[in-house]
């Protein structure tokens, strides 16, 4: 890019604690998905360092990166993020297939049992309603059992009632799974079911 | 995965790039495989058929009889076999008339190769023969019934023995092409002989033994044969065949090899551009599964069998379709082929899926392995912008195959040049020319109307993926464009050369004190003709003052040879010079013009000295030029011309040939009574077979050239969808702030229209490179400026791009623009 450098974070340091559900909080543009990007190893900070379970992120390879996210990390996305060529249970499967594990199918069906969805397991995310997609992509993300799951504003797209449903099961799968679960959001009363709340302001970061 | 690969293909078939790179595929396995099949199967029939000039697949000739054992040596490889022997002998009538005859006697087998024809009348109807006269039994030369005024069922005596005329002979597929046997023709029954009693020891007579089979055995007994040979014994090969359809055919193959060629290209550039499409539409299927855990090389992988499996499918396809192509063109054919075409084997297959696999290798993959590069953060940040910063290396690597495609498949490094210069001249001045019109575009646009605002800017905007785009289009139009005037060239200089009133007869033996008569006779019968040569026979001696070998056993090369030659103030019709210069009228100098491949045979320039045997008188001349003949515009045509001062003391016939309509044929019975000693060469049924072959030619290469034009069409729908994206989005956020249909329509129709102006302007002028060099390089043709070419060319791109490009996008006015934002 030409001109001046930004800096978008600026000084962040930060611990979170296996089992913890933290909240990244702040208005748009404040850095949040800069810093989940950077958090989840799906980007590479220009300074700094991000380490998770004792591994630095920095240190490796974006096929390494790869390789870790799919062992450690789970996603929940805004706009879900399912792949429009597979069904609800291919999608589930995907994850699982690219650990290169077996019998993928039975712990796929397990998690769209969980989230209310076998009757559903063969339909295209275009044949699902957006609170079914999102659905969807929650038993991807637990699917391959993470330590930790991102949750980038998973209930942005979707109105108020369904958002409600969609962070109850959740909430409640994260329990279930003993997973850390990191969410970023812009919605104080969702911020309000996490255990910690960090806030972003012009990329630094004010505990509250 | 591979449930994964295969699922992802079948749903991005409905994204439309997945089809144009399918399409653009086996277009050109079809292409390539159907032309090279063609021609492989072209030239197959053409060896058959010159083997018909010889009546067989080997002959062995000599001036005594050939010995019995070779035949059974023959016989014991499967060979067929037969003998001829030709000798001059008088035939009488009632012991009164007589005439100088040149007889062939042939043995039932009898031509193994070809076929005899006969006619049951002199110039009658002309009838193929299945073998030749039975025993006691002649066919006459046509001329040789007023000659003699003999009819069918009358008896002539040759040598002790009386034959029944039982037809008037007319063709054999061995008579060779030059006119000066030793009279006209009888062919009599090789058993039949003996009892003539004119074949004695020292006689002047030719045997010969033809032997036809397949290749290997012909081969085998070639080989066996070679030692044998004594002095004076002559193993004769196949020699070209009839020079008019030899040099036509030769052409329409560099065309068609061209129009292979262009195929690879423009196949080439919509797999590149379907398959940049592809990849970019995929950046975001790409950063998901990066996010969910796939390494770059799962995603290569992933795509990398979706590709093999795609190429697959379309090299399978393609060699279907290149298949139908050549049974087409075959098709087109079979009546006229005088042999049935052997089959292509598999080689012009296997170049089709070369083709196929490095238009994969080459154009397809780089853009998609650039997808392993993708970066995860998408998920997150749709509006990252994607790795580009290898297309360079692509283009250059895609450059580089087409350049070894083009080159292996025409075999022809001048053919690859001219498309390469004309490619070369596009990109170069494309984007130069493009950057800067689009830039001058603004400055116009400021000032006009919203449409035109509209339109430029959005010309403006995009400006470098516009030039690269005005780029591709004018590729491809210039392609279409250059295919499109050799044609169009080619094929006029056929008509031109072998109008439907081109002469068809020849008349030789004219004496000088017949021409004037013959002169008016022709003009009375209202049949014209060429201007009437005079002909002297004479021997070519030394070169440089070095005495030529006086062998026969080289048949080609520099030895003492028997030629006719001609003098003339003037140079003759149709005839080019290349070298030297033509000498003034009246001149007395010694010098002699000579035909260009003699000269090359001879070793001579301009300049050197030849001396020649002209009856017994010794003649020595300087070389002073060298011309290039039409060998295939039956006119009278000659290695050597003389100035007439030099060769005014000798004794000359004339020679002239005429046109004669079939219905006419009549008058060469009362012309012959009239002028016994003149010999007419009937020509017209060469003439014709020709003509019908040329015609079926042309017809195959209209073929060619509209399979070329879909590819061409294929360049451009791909060209045009590459942007189709950004621009349905932009329209769609100006119909959702209500811009009415028209604006949005006709702002899209400008913006498509001028760049398929510039296009065209580009393709025209890179189009007259090319063609520039492929007439002048490769096809041997003289270049003419077209300069219906320059309208034709730059408004037919406005009129195409702008078209296809608002008819990419109509989606845009005739959906809800939030469903269009929606899905982007």
């Amino acid at each position: 890019m030409a001109g001046t450098e930004l800096e978008i974070l600026k000084g962040i340091t930060l611990e979170i604690k296996s089992g913890e559900s933290v909240a990244i909080i702040g208005a748009s543009g404040s850095g949040k998905s800069t810093l989940l990007g950077l958090l989840a190893g799906l980007d590479e900070a220009t300074a700094g360092s991000v380490e998770i379970d004792g591994t630095d992120l920095g240190a490796l390879d974006e096929d390494d990166r790869a390789r870790f996210r799919g062992q450690h990390i789970g996603f929940v996305f805004q706009s879900f993020q399912l792949l429009p060529a597979l069904t609800a249970l291919e999608n589930v499967m995907l994850p699982l297939e690219l650990q290169g594990q077996n019998s993928v199918q039975e712990q796929a069906l397990h998690y769209l049992r969980r989230v209310g969805l076998d009757a559903r397991t063969n339909h295209y995310p275009l044949q699902l309603s957006g609170g079914e997609q999102q659905r969807v992509a929650l038993a991807r993300a637990f699917a391959s059992k993470p330590a930790i799951l991102f949750a980038d504003e998973p209930t942005g797209n979707l109105d108020t009632v369904t958002g409600e449903h969609i962070i109850d099961l959740l909430f409640e799968l994260n329990r279930e799974e003993g997973t850390t679960l990191v969410l970023v959001t812009h919605d104080q009363v969702l911020a309000d079911r996490c255990q910690r709340r960090l806030r972003l302001d012009g990329g630094a970061l004010v505990q509250e | 995965m591979s449930m994964t690969a295969t699922k992802m293909l079948a749903r991005d078939w409905r994204g439309g790039e997945l089809g144009v790179l399918v399409m653009a595929l086996v277009l050109a396995v079809g292409v390539v495989s159907g032309i090279s099949a063609f021609t492989t199967r072209l030239q197959n029939a053409l060896e058959q058929e010159s083997h018909r000039f010889l009546a067989a697949d080997l002959v062995v000739t000599s001036g005594r009889e050939l010995p019995a054992d070779w035949l059974l040596e023959g016989e014991g490889e499967g060979l067929q076999q037969a003998l001829t022997l030709q000798f001059p002998s008088m035939v009488y009538v009632r012991d009164d008339t007589m005439a100088l005859a040149s007889i062939k006697a042939v043995s039932e087998a009898y031509p193994l190769r070809g076929e005899m024809t006969y006619s049951r009348e002199p110039f009658g109807a002309v009838l193929s023969a299945e073998e030749g006269p039975g025993r006691g039994e002649v066919w006459l030369d046509s001329r040789l019934f007023a000659l003699l005024d003999v009819a069918v069922g009358d008896e002539v005596t040759i040598g002790e023995a009386n034959f029944v005329v039982a037809a008037a002979a007319r063709t054999e597929p061995d008579q060779g092409s030059s006119f000066y046997g030793y009279g006209p023709r009888v062919v009599m029954h090789y058993g039949d002989i003996p009892a003539t009693g004119v074949v004695q020891p020292g006689s002047r007579v030719e045997y010969r033994q033809l032997y036809a089979g397949a290749a290997p055995a012909i081969a085998t007994f070639s080989k066996w044969l070679e030692p044998q040979l004594q002095e004076g014994q002559r193993a004769l090969t196949v020699e070209e065949g009839q020079p008019g359809i030899g040099n036509a055919l030769d052409r329409a193959e560099s065309f068609l090899l061209l129009a292979g060629s262009l195929a690879v290209v423009l196949a080439g550039v919509a797999v590149a551009l379907a398959a940049r499409r592809f990849s970019e539409r995929h950046h975001d299927y790409v950063a998901i599964i990066k996010s969910l855990g796939a390494t770059s090389s799962t995603v290569n992988r992933l795509y990398g069998s979706s590709l093999l499996l795609l190429g697959l499918v379309a090299t399978v396809l393609g060699c279907l379709l290149g298949w139908g192509i050549q049974g087409l063109f075959f098709s087109l054919f079979a009546e006229q082929l005088p042999v049935q075409p052997g089959p292509s084997g598999i080689r012009p297959y296997a170049i089709g899926a070369v083709t196929s696999l490095t238009c994969l290798f080459c154009f397809a993959w780089p853009p998609l392995r650039r997808l392993g590069h993708a970066s995860p953060l998408r998920v997150l940040r749709r509006d990252l912008p994607m790795e580009n910063r290898q297309a360079i290396y692509d283009y250059i690597v895609g450059l580089l195959a087409v350049t070894l495609l083009m080159w292996w498949y025409s075999q022809d490094w001048k053919l690859t040049l001219a498309v390469l210069a004309g490619l070369a001249l596009t990109v170069g001045l494309g984007f130069c020319l493009a950057l800067t019109l689009l830039r001058g575009g603004r400055l116009v646009g400021m000032s006009a109307g919203s449409i035109w605002r509209l339109a430029l800017a959005g010309l403006q905007r995009r400006g470098k993926a516009n030039a690269l785009q005005v780029v591709i289009f004018a590729m491809a139009i210039m392609m279409l464009l250059v295919l499109l005037l050799v044609r169009t060239s080619l094929i006029d200089e056929w008509q031109a050369q072998l109008p439907s009133d081109a002469p068809n007869h020849f008349m030789i033996n004219i004496g000088p004190e017949n021409v004037q008569a013959i002169e008016q006779l022709l003009r009375a019968e209202n049949i014209t003709s060429e201007p009437f040569y005079p002909m002297i026979r004479g021997r070519i001696m030394s070169v440089r003052g070095e005495e030529l070998p006086s062998t026969d056993d080289v048949q080609e090369g520099r030895r003492q040879r028997e030629i006719n030659f001609t003098w003339s103030d003037t140079l003759p019709n149709e005839n080019r010079l290349l070298a030297g210069q033509w000498w003034e009228p009246g001149t007395d100098e010694a010098l002699v013009s000579l035909e260009e491949e003699f000269a090359e045979r001879m070793g001579l320039e301009v300049g050197d000295s030849v001396g020649f045997l002209v009856g017994s008188e010794p003649l020595e001349a300087r070389v002073a030029s060298i011309r290039q003949l039409q060998w295939q515009s039956m006119r009278p045509n000659f290695f050597l011309v003389f100035p007439p001062r030099l060769l005014a003391d000798y004794p000359a016939t004339f020679m002239t040939s005429f046109h004669l309509d079939e219905g006419n044929k009549a008058f060469l019975n009362r012309f012959v009574r009239r002028f016994p000693t003149v010999t007419v060469i009937e020509m017209d049924i060469v003439v014709e077979q020709i003509r019908t072959i040329i015609n079926q030619v042309s017809a195959a290469i209209n073929l060619v050239l509209v399979v070329i034009l879909a590819a061409g069409g294929l360049v451009l729908v791909a060209g045009v969808q590459a942007s189709v994206d950004a621009r349905v989005h932009e329209s769609a956020i100006l119909r959702a702030l209500g811009a009415p249909r028209r604006l949005i329509l006709g702002g899209l129709l400008i913006e498509f229209a001028t760049l398929g102006l510039f296009a065209g302007f580009l393709a025209t002028v890179a189009a007259e490179l090319s063609v520039f060099i492929l007439q002048t390089l490769v096809m041997e043709m003289d270049y003419t400026p077209t300069p219906w070419l320059w309208p034709v060319g730059i408004l037919s791109g406005a009129f195409v791009i702008g078209a296809l490009g608002v008819f990419s996008c109509r989606r845009v006015v005739s959906t809800p623009p939030v469903t269009v934002l929606r899905e982007l």
